[in-house]
C-alpha cells in the first residue's frame, strides 16, 4: 500500500514535469512577440531587444526551461509582465477566491446530487424520480452562463436577496457557487441514481434483506458504499476542474480567481502568468486524481494490494 | 403448537408485466414438519425460487404475492407489517442463495457481515457478536476462523463463502432455513460438504426447506419432496417413494434424465419440448403438450392433486393407471 502511494506520487511528479515542458515550449513557439505586445506600439527595436535580454528570453529554450524549473522549486514563478507583481503572489490571492467558490459549489452539487440521486433510485418511477431527473437533465444541459444569468435575474435583480456580483462577503459567493455547481449536481445525481439502481439488483442486497435489515439499513450499510465507488471518481474530477478555475462563472460574477487570471494572462500574452496558471491547473488535476485513487482503495478492498 | 414449522396454503404469486399477469406460483400448498428437510424440485422457471422468496416476502419487482397463507410456527407471515417481517427475517426464517460469489457484500469483511445478523436482532455488544461469529464459523467448518473473520469475500473460495452464508443464516438459530439452490455454483466435493453441514444443522432443531433442480441433492438430504412444474405442485411424496415409485409422467421424465454410471446408456433420456410460456398455458394439464401419455381429458381439464398413497399426491388424470413406467 505504502509502496503503491509512493509509486503514484513519483508518477504524478513526472507528469507534472512533462506538462510544464509542454506548456513552456508551446508558449515559445507560437508566433508573436510577447515583449512587443507588452511595450505597446510605440516601443523602438532597441528597447524591445534590451527588455528581451533582461527577461532572459534571448537564451536558448532548454536553458530557459532549466532556469524556470530551478526557480519554481524555490517558489518563484517569475514576475507577471502585465501586472508587474510576482506570479506566486497573484495566484495566491486569486486562489483564495477560487477555493471558496469551488468548495461551496462542490458542497452544493454533491449534497444535492447525492441526495436527489438516492431518493430517485429508492422511489424509482415515482414523482420525485421524474421531477429530479427532469431537473437534473436541465442541470446537465444548461450552460453555466445561462444558469448564472437566470440566478442573477431572479435572486439579485428581482428579489434582492443576494448581491449580483462581487466578493465582499461570503454572501457574494452563493449565486456563483450555485451556478457553477448546478451542472455537477445534475451529473452526480444521475450517476448516483443509475449506479444505485444497479447495486440494488445485486444478490448481496437480497442477503442483507434476508438477514433482517430494513430498507434504509440496506441502503445505508450495504448499497451506498458500493454505489459511491464510481461517484468518487466523478467527484474527484469535478473538484479538480472547479479548483483550477471557473473562467465563465468568475467573469460573470466578477470574482478575481484563477480562471480570470488565466484569461488576463492569455489576452496580455503574459508568459510567466500563463505558465503559472496552467501549471497550477495541471497540478490540481493530478492531485485530484491521486486523491481519488487513494480514496478508491480505502473504499474498495478488492483494489488494495495484498500486503 | 402444530406439528409443522411451516405451512403454506394456496399461495399465488405473479409477475405483473406489460403483457399481462404471469402466474409464476399457482395455488401452491406445502408444509415443512419440525426438524425435517423438505425439498422442492423442478426445472428452471417452474416457480420454485418464487415460492420460497414469497415465504420470505422478498419478491423482486414486478413480482407480487397475490394470495395465500404462510404460517410459520402458527403465525401468518402475510399479515405482518413490513417492520415485523424484517424482524422475522434472519431471526426466525433465514435464507441462503444460489451464488455465494455474489451473495456477499464485496466491501465488507466476511465476519462483520455475519455478526451484523446477530446485532440486528439481538442487543449484544460487538465483542459478543464477534465471539458468536467465531463460534459459528467453527461449527460450519471454516478453518482459521479468526483470520477468516477479517477476510473480504473476494479472498475466500466459493465453498468458504457458502459456509459464511450458512453461518450468517444460522447464527440467530432460526426456526426455518431456506436454501435456494445452495450448491448449484459449487463443485461436487464442496457440494457434499455443504450438504453435510446443512444436515447436521437440521439436527439442532432448525427445519430446512431446500430447492434444487438437482435430484441427487434432493435424494441425499431430503425427507419429503415436492415436484413443481409450471407454477404448480405436480407430485409430492416422501423421498423414498418418489424415487422408487414416481407417478407423474413429469417426475418419471426427470428421473430418467439423470445421468447414471450404472446403466450403460449412450444418450441421456430427455423430456421433449420446453417449459410452456406461463402467459399461454394449455387449457388442460400444463404438462399435456410434452407428455407421452397425453389423452383426451388431459388437453381439456386441469387435473387436481389426488392422493394415491400414504403422503403421496399426484396431479395427473392417469395416476394409478399407468403413470408409473
Amino acid at each position: 500500500m505504502k509502496y503503491n502511494i509512493l509509486q503514484r506520487l513519483l508518477q504524478a511528479a513526472a507528469v507534472l514535469l512533462g506538462v510544464a515542458l509542454l506548456i513552456f515550449v508551446m508558449l515559445r513557439i507560437v508566433p508573436g512577440n510577447p515583449i512587443a505586445t507588452m511595450m505597446g506600439e510605440h516601443a523602438d527595436a532597441a528597447t524591445i531587444e534590451r527588455m528581451t535580454a533582461e527577461l532572459g528570453l534571448d537564451q536558448p529554450i532548454p536553458a530557459q526551461f532549466c532556469r524556470y524549473i530551478a526557480d519554481a522549486f524555490r517558489g518563484d514563478f517569475g514576475t507577471s509582465y502585465s501586472l508587474g507583481k510576482p506570479v506566486s503572489q497573484l495566484m495566491k490571492a486569486a486562489f483564495g477566491n477560487t477555493l471558496k467558490l469551488a468548495v461551496l459549489a462542490a458542497l452544493f452539487a454533491w449534497i444535492l446530487g447525492i441526495g436527489c440521486g438516492i431518493i430517485a433510485a429508492v422511489r424509482k418511477n415515482g414523482v420525485f424520480d421524474h421531477l429530479f431527473m427532469g431537473v437534473s437533465l436541465l442541470g446537465v444541459s444548461m450552460p453555466v452562463f445561462m444558469v448564472a444569468m437566470i440566478l442573477q435575474y431572479v435572486f439579485a435583480y428581482h428579489l434582492h436577496w443576494l448581491p449580483i456580483s462581487g466578493t465582499d462577503s461570503i454572501k457574494g459567493f452563493i449565486l456563483p457557487a450555485v451556478a457553477l455547481g448546478w451542472n455537477s449536481a445534475g451529473s452526480v445525481s444521475r450517476l448516483v441514481r443509475s449506479t444505485l439502481l444497479d447495486i440494488l439488483q445485486e444478490a448481496y442486497i437480497d442477503t442483507a434483506r434476508a438477514k433482517g435489515r430494513r430498507q434504509w439499513g440496506v441502503l445505508g450499510i450495504h448499497a451506498l458504499r458500493n454505489a459511491l465507488l464510481p461517484v468518487v471518481t466523478m467527484m474527484a474530477l469535478q473538484i479538480s476542474s472547479l479548483l483550477s478555475g471557473a473562467v465563465i462563472t468568475e467573469t460573470i460574477f466578477s470574482i478575481n480567481g484563477i480562471g480570470r487570471l488565466a484569461v488576463q494572462a492569455i489576452s496580455g500574452r503574459d508568459i510567466p502568468l500563463l505558465q503559472g496558471t496552467a501549471l497550477f491547473s495541471t497540478a490540481v488535476v493530478i492531485l485530484g486524481n491521486f486523491l481519488a485513487d487513494c480514496l478508491y482503495s480505502v473504499l474498495d478492498p478488492r483494489i488494495r494490494k495484498e500486503a | 403448537m402444530g406439528q409443522n414449522m411451516l405451512e403454506v396454503r394456496h399461495l399465488c404469486a405473479s409477475f405483473f408485466t406489460q403483457k399481462g399477469e404471469v402466474k409464476a406460483v399457482n395455488d401452491v400448498s406445502f408444509e415443512v414438519p419440525r426438524g425435517r428437510i423438505v425439498g422442492i424440485v423442478g426445472e428452471s422457471g417452474c416457480g420454485k425460487s418464487m415460492t420460497v422468496r414469497s415465504v420470505m416476502r422478498l419478491l423482486k419487482y414486478p413480482g407480487k404475492i397475490v394470495s395465500g397463507e404462510v404460517m410459520l410456527d402458527g403465525r401468518d407471515l402475510m399479515r405482518l407489517s413490513g417492520r415485523e417481517m424484517a424482524a422475522v427475517r434472519g431471526a426466525e426464517v433465514s435464507m441462503i442463495f444460489q451464488d455465494p460469489m455474489t451473495s456477499l457484500n464485496p466491501v465488507m469483511k466476511a465476519g462483520k457481515q455475519v455478526s451484523e445478523a446477530v446485532r440486528i436482532h439481538q442487543h449484544v455488544s460487538s465483542e459478543e457478536a464477534k465471539r458468536r461469529t467465531l463460534e459459528i464459523f467453527e461449527a460450519v467448518g471454516i478453518p482459521e476462523p479468526a483470520r477468516r473473520y477479517d477476510s473480504y469475500p473476494h479472498q475466500l473460495s466459493g465453498g468458504l463463502r457458502q459456509r459464511v452464508m450458512i453461518a450468517m443464516a444460522m447464527i440467530c438459530r432460526p426456526k426455518l432455513l431456506i436454501a435456494d439452490e445452495p450448491t448449484t455454483a459449487l463443485d461436487v466435493t464442496v457440494e457434499a460438504q455443504i450438504l453435510r453441514i446443512m444436515k447436521n444443522l437440521c439436527g439442532t432443531g432448525t427445519s430446512v426447506l431446500i430447492i434444487s433442480h438437482n435430484l441427487g441433492v434432493i435424494a441425499q438430504i431430503c425427507d419429503y419432496v415436492y415436484v413443481m412444474y409450471a407454477g404448480r405442485i405436480v407430485e409430492q411424496a416422501d423421498t423414498f417413494t418418489l424415487f422408487e415409485h414416481p407417478m407423474h409422467p413429469y417426475t418419471c421424465g426427470l428421473l430418467n434424465a439423470v445421468a447414471s454410471l450404472r446403466l450403460g446408456r449412450e444418450k441421456l433420456d430427455t423430456i421433449p419440448g420446453v417449459v410452456p410460456n406461463l402467459l399461454h398455458l394449455p387449457e388442460g394439464c400444463s404438462f399435456s403438450l410434452r407428455c407421452e401419455k397425453c389423452s383426451g381429458i388431459c388437453a381439456s381439464k386441469m387435473p387436481d392433486l389426488m392422493k394415491t398413497g400414504e403422503g403421496h399426491m399426484v396431479r395427473c388424470h392417469l395416476s394409478g393407471k399407468g403413470g408409473e413406467s
